[in-house]
């Protein structure tokens, strides 16, 4: 399969402050700080990293409701940071977006057929009628009673909501979809329907996923590959197999083994890494490995150079001077011990 | 709902869950397992909007519907005024009756220093009062949700220079503002509500601005330029009507506040001319007869009051009405 | 004795559309030194089982209806409104879900810290003011005295919550309730937090009620769990017992619904169908049944009683513990994952 998105270099900084005067003294947050990655046809790529690492705005460049500061987005063969009018609308057609809050993405003045079919009100595709079919045939794919076309978003749950806001984004027929934390604020026993959704709508309409998350295990589940950001950098990017199993980069560990399992027994033997210290503000990023400042076993090469991605295993990429298997002292954690009393 | 839909709905109604009294679905469509649908089968609810909604909510806040019942009737009285009023009570040129005279039943609201009835007087005053309210109040909507909408929504130096504006407008004693205004337009009733008019559009705008901006801020605004909307659409498609409840309200307690501007320009001579009765060009008359003749205040001070706290009520009942999270 | 029993608690809110049973018979024991997780999904009523216990219900709307709540032999519910003002914070103490809005942002946070030293301990300015110093050395903020003296705004969403532990165990409190204290943290931050809770409750014998919706969470601190659905206690044990030997349908479901990085193959999710029902529409029997995948026509007539499947371990299902249930799920479990 091909690549569909490849992203090059993307830089994405927001100035600190607004206004007429002292925009150009002011500081910059470097929310993303040059990136690269491709997405294959098909696939889903999972973007995984805290709060404030980047991820958030590297998806909102992709379809440019950010514009980025620097780089190249690359999608089948489109220069995407070019597009402009109609060029940009069509681009638009191929790509759509899921967002978060299922409170906040639906306008509430709207029914929830007119929500599901703007799109094609937006691209002036079908007549009235038509566009009516196609909403109930939606409503109909992610889940939903049809019939309910009339109502107002007020009237559904949290859950039902974002298998709304599915719906419209499958209104276009597109090729990419970027999810934004799609499911983290959802009930986790609804979390679980809507992960289903679209693992199967992926199989049913061919979708390429790009989806962006905290939550490591939801990113493992739906993921084909994962990319792991901190402070506005890819720190390791692979097949989730091995980034999961042989994760090379000391902070893609310590995420890790900072996620508690659903496991008594196992979380009582587990051996953890606890990072010292918060993130860093991404409006003075430290020198070198931006990792540095927290990493248990930093040397004095990371305090100066910055690490590249560069290639650990097959389809496995770390940027990190010392990357290799666990390079931090995990006896519990080792690969293969865990795997014997899985549940 | 057609009967094809209809049809489909039974089919599917099985797994139509309960919905709570907010309209909740409190189950989702797909119940699964071999469980009977039976638990709470609801008819699909017709469809309603959200205006409606919002009005369904407004007749049960008994103070706003009182407020709404006073302005109608204040409104009903000035329209038909020249039905059933007689006009030359309120003329000037007519003497034929007592002055000063107490109310009574041929004079209820009394008669004033040259004999004209007051009650006649209160009804064709409620006119300039209320078209100033409302044509003052359209002029600062029209200035003020432009300036707002452009400020709110494209922000930058635009933004800054209508803001900044605005606060230069703040900036000087609104009273004296006016005054001054209506000094080189020369007083009249046409002038009063250009004045007030120009002098309201800051605040309106201000609401305004910072109501879109927090609607703004939305997800579903980004999704409609995610996919590809055009800047009219959004905004009046998914900007405007989330973000004009505040002017309704504001628009509906600044017709109040108008009203008083009014009433104090016309005391102070500026505003509507004699013979033409207005509430404060009435109160400015009665002001050296206040102790013998306290009719005279009483009665044009009750209309200005009880209209103007009638628009704030309304206006409080649509703030609450209008709550898209408040439900019935 | 246990420190703290709870017996069939029921607290109710009064709305518009009717009552809303936020917690309708919970029943519980607290041993010293001992961490009880209340996990559920939202609306379930863990939070306010938590703040029943330190009749924090607002009234009106809401009112504790029925049970008790004794802490040492004395019944909260019966305290004077003085004498429970002199518990809060002293022998039961609070932290919440979200540190950027729990601190008061125009004091400075050793004040804050101090202020129930104050209040419950008579103690100076001074002494308060050295004692939050000391408080925040413990929860491992650097440079305490200089910390001290910041205000919240210059502390990370980490250190805030290191701040609040620290109020809340200014006072060596018996109980410290954790209301989702890590929820709106980071996990690198979250496993701080964990870690320095813990080690706290070691070196102070504190019992925690830990109240969250993550089940990680709970395998990694909890003593003892029970799982609320609806406003009703579904299942009660210890942490093993309920993890290994779920006896409640919707507990599988939650287990089962959870995606985990820490198994080999990724299994395919099997997600609880349909919605959580409205507080104040519960389904008449068992609340779960709409949601069920082995409710049977008992299930939606009679809503079953929580009672002992095995020693300590309680469940409200009817079918609890019987062959026929277990069979089910095994069946159910092949079915789906093939």
């Amino acid at each position: 399969m091909g690549d569909l998105l490849r992203v090059e270099g993307l830089v994405k900084y927001f100035s600190t402050d607004q206004g007429l005067i002292a925009s150009r003294l002011s500081k910059k947050v470097h929310a993303v700080d040059g990136i690269s990655f491709t997405v294959r046809s098909g696939e889903t790529l999972g973007l995984v990293g805290e709060s404030g690492c980047g991820k958030s705005t590297t998806g909102r460049c992709l379809i440019r409701l950010l514009e980025p500061t620097a780089g190249t987005i690359d999608f089948d063969g489109i220069d995407v940071r070019a597009l402009k009018g109609r060029a940009l609308q069509e681009f638009r057609r191929d790509v759509q977006f899921i967002f978060q809050d299922p409170y906040a993405s639906l306008n509430p003045r709207m029914t929830i057929g007119e929500i599901v079919t703007e799109p094609l009100a937006v691209h002036r595709l079908g007549t009235p009628q038509e566009r009516r079919a196609r909403a109930k045939e939606l409503l109909d794919v992610v889940g939903l009673n049809p019939e309910h076309i009339n109502r107002y978003p007020h009237e559904f749950s949290g859950g039902q909501r974002q298998r709304i806001g599915i719906a419209r984004s499958l209104a276009l027929k597109p090729r990419l979809v970027i999810c934004d934390e799609p499911v983290s604020a959802l009930d986790v026993s609804i979390q679980a329907q809507v992960i289903n959704l679209l693992d199967d709508l992926q199989d049913q309409f061919g979708l390429t996923y790009v989806f962006i998350a905290h939550d490591l295990s939801v990113v493992r589940h739906i993921s084909d590959r994962v990319a792991v950001m901190y402070l506005g950098k890819i720190v390791e990017v692979g097949g989730w197999q091995g980034l999961y199993d042989e994760p090379h980069h000391p902070y893609t560990q310590s995420l890790l083994s900072a996620v508690p399992v659903p496991d008594p027994a196992k979380q009582r033997t587990r051996e953890r890494i606890i990072l010292q210290g918060d993130v860093p503000s991404p409006i003075d990023p430290p020198n070198g490995c931006r990792f540095h400042t927290r990493c248990p076993i930093a040397q004095d090469i990371c305090h100066h150079q910055e690490p590249e991605l560069r290639q650990v295993a097959p389809d496995h990429e770390a940027a990190c001077h010392f990357a290799k298997p666990f390079p931090i002292e995990l006896a519990a954690v080792a690969p293969g011990t865990e795997a014997a009393d899985a549940v | 709902m057609t009967r094809e839909d209809k049809k489909l709905h039974d089919v599917q109604s099985g797994m139509e869950g309960p919905r709570d009294a907010g309209g909740h679905p409190t189950k989702d469509e797909r119940v699964v397992g071999p469980i009977l649908p039976g638990a709470g089968e609801v008819a699909a609810r017709p469809a309603r909007t959200l205006w409606g909604d919002a009005f369904t909510r407004l007749r049960k806040n008994k103070l706003a519907i009182i407020g709404l019942v006073w302005v109608t009737i204040v409104i009903a009285l000035a329209l038909s005024a020249d039905l059933w009023v007689p006009r030359f009570f309120a003329e000037p040129t007519f003497t034929g009756f007592g002055s000063l005279e107490a109310p009574s039943a041929q004079h209820p609201f009394g008669t004033d220093r040259i004999g004209r009835d007051v009650f006649s007087r209160v009804v064709y005053g409620s006119r300039p009062s209320l078209s100033v309210g409302v044509l003052a109040v359209s002029i600062s909507l029209a200035l003020g949700l432009i300036l707002g909408a452009l400020s709110g929504y494209y922000g930058g130096v635009l933004d800054a220079f209508i803001m900044r504006t605005a606060d230069v407008f703040f900036a000087f004693p609104y009273m004296l503002f006016t005054i001054a205004l209506l000094a080189v337009l020369g007083p009249g009733l046409q002038n009063v509500f250009i004045a007030i008019g120009i002098l309201g559009w800051p605040s309106i705008a201000r609401v305004f601005r910072s109501s879109i901006l927090s609607v703004k801020e939305n997800e579903y605004v980004d999704a409609a330029r995610a996919m590809g909307a055009s800047d009219l659409r959004i905004m009046f498609r998914h900007i405007m009507p989330n973000a004009i409840a505040p002017i309704i309200v504001y628009g509906t307690m600044s017709i109040g506040g108008a009203i008083i501007t009014e009433a104090a320009l016309s005391y102070l001579g500026m505003g509507v001319q004699a013979p033409t009765p207005s509430w404060g060009s009435m109160l400015s008359e009665a002001k050296a007869l206040m102790i013998p003749a306290p009719w005279l205040t009483i009665w044009p001070g009750f209309a200005i009051l009880t209209t103007v706290l009638a628009f704030v009520l309304m206006g409080d009942g649509m703030r609450d009405a209008l709550d898209v999270k408040m439900k019935d | 004795m246990a420190l703290l029993e709870v017996s069939d608690l029921k607290t109710q809110f009064t709305t518009r559309d009717g009552v809303v049973r936020a917690v309708d018979g919970v029943s519980f024991a607290l041993e010293e030194g001992h961490t009880l997780a209340i996990v559920g999904e939202s609306g379930s009523g863990k939070s306010v089982t938590a703040l029943s216990i330190m009749r924090l219900i607002p009234d009106p709307p809401g009112k504790i209806a029925a049970g008790k709540v004794v802490l040492r032999g004395e019944s909260v519910l019966d305290m004077s409104d003085a004498d429970v003002r002199a518990m809060r914070g002293d022998r039961i103490a609070m932290i919440f879900q979200d540190p950027m809005t729990s601190l008061n942002p125009v004091f400075r946070v050793g004040f804050q810290i101090g202020e129930a030293l104050r209040i419950h301990k008579g103690m100076s300015r001074k002494e308060a003011d050295a004692r939050a110093v000391e408080m925040l050395d413990l929860v491992g903020i650097p440079n305490a005295p200089h910390r001290a003296k910041d205000y919240p705004h210059q502390f990370s969403g980490g250190m805030r919550q290191r701040a609040m532990i620290a109020m809340a165990l200014a006072c060596d409190p018996d109980i410290l309730i954790a209301d989702e204290p890590t929820t709106a943290l980071d996990v690198t931050i979250q496993a701080q937090i964990l870690e320095l809770m813990i080690e706290l409750q070691q070196r102070k014998g504190t019992a925690i009620i830990m109240i969250t919706h993550d089940l990680g969470v709970v395998a990694d601190m909890a003593d003892d769990v029970m799982v609320m659905y609806a406003g009703k206690q579904v299942e009660y044990g210890s942490a093993d017992a309920v993890f290994y030997s779920p006896q409640h349908p919707y507990t599988w479901g939650l287990l089962d619904s959870l995606p985990r990085h820490d198994i080999d193959e990724k299994g395919t999710l099997l997600p609880i169908e349909g919605q959580p029902p409205s507080l104040i529409d519960v389904p008449p029997g068992c609340a779960f049944h709409p949601r069920c995948p082995y409710a049977q026509a008992v299930c939606r007539e009679t809503c079953p009683e929580l009672r002992e499947i095995e020693p300590g371990h309680m469940a409200a299902c009817h079918f609890a513990g019987t062959d026929s249930l277990v069979r089910g799920r095994v069946a159910t479990a092949e079915g789906e994952v093939r």
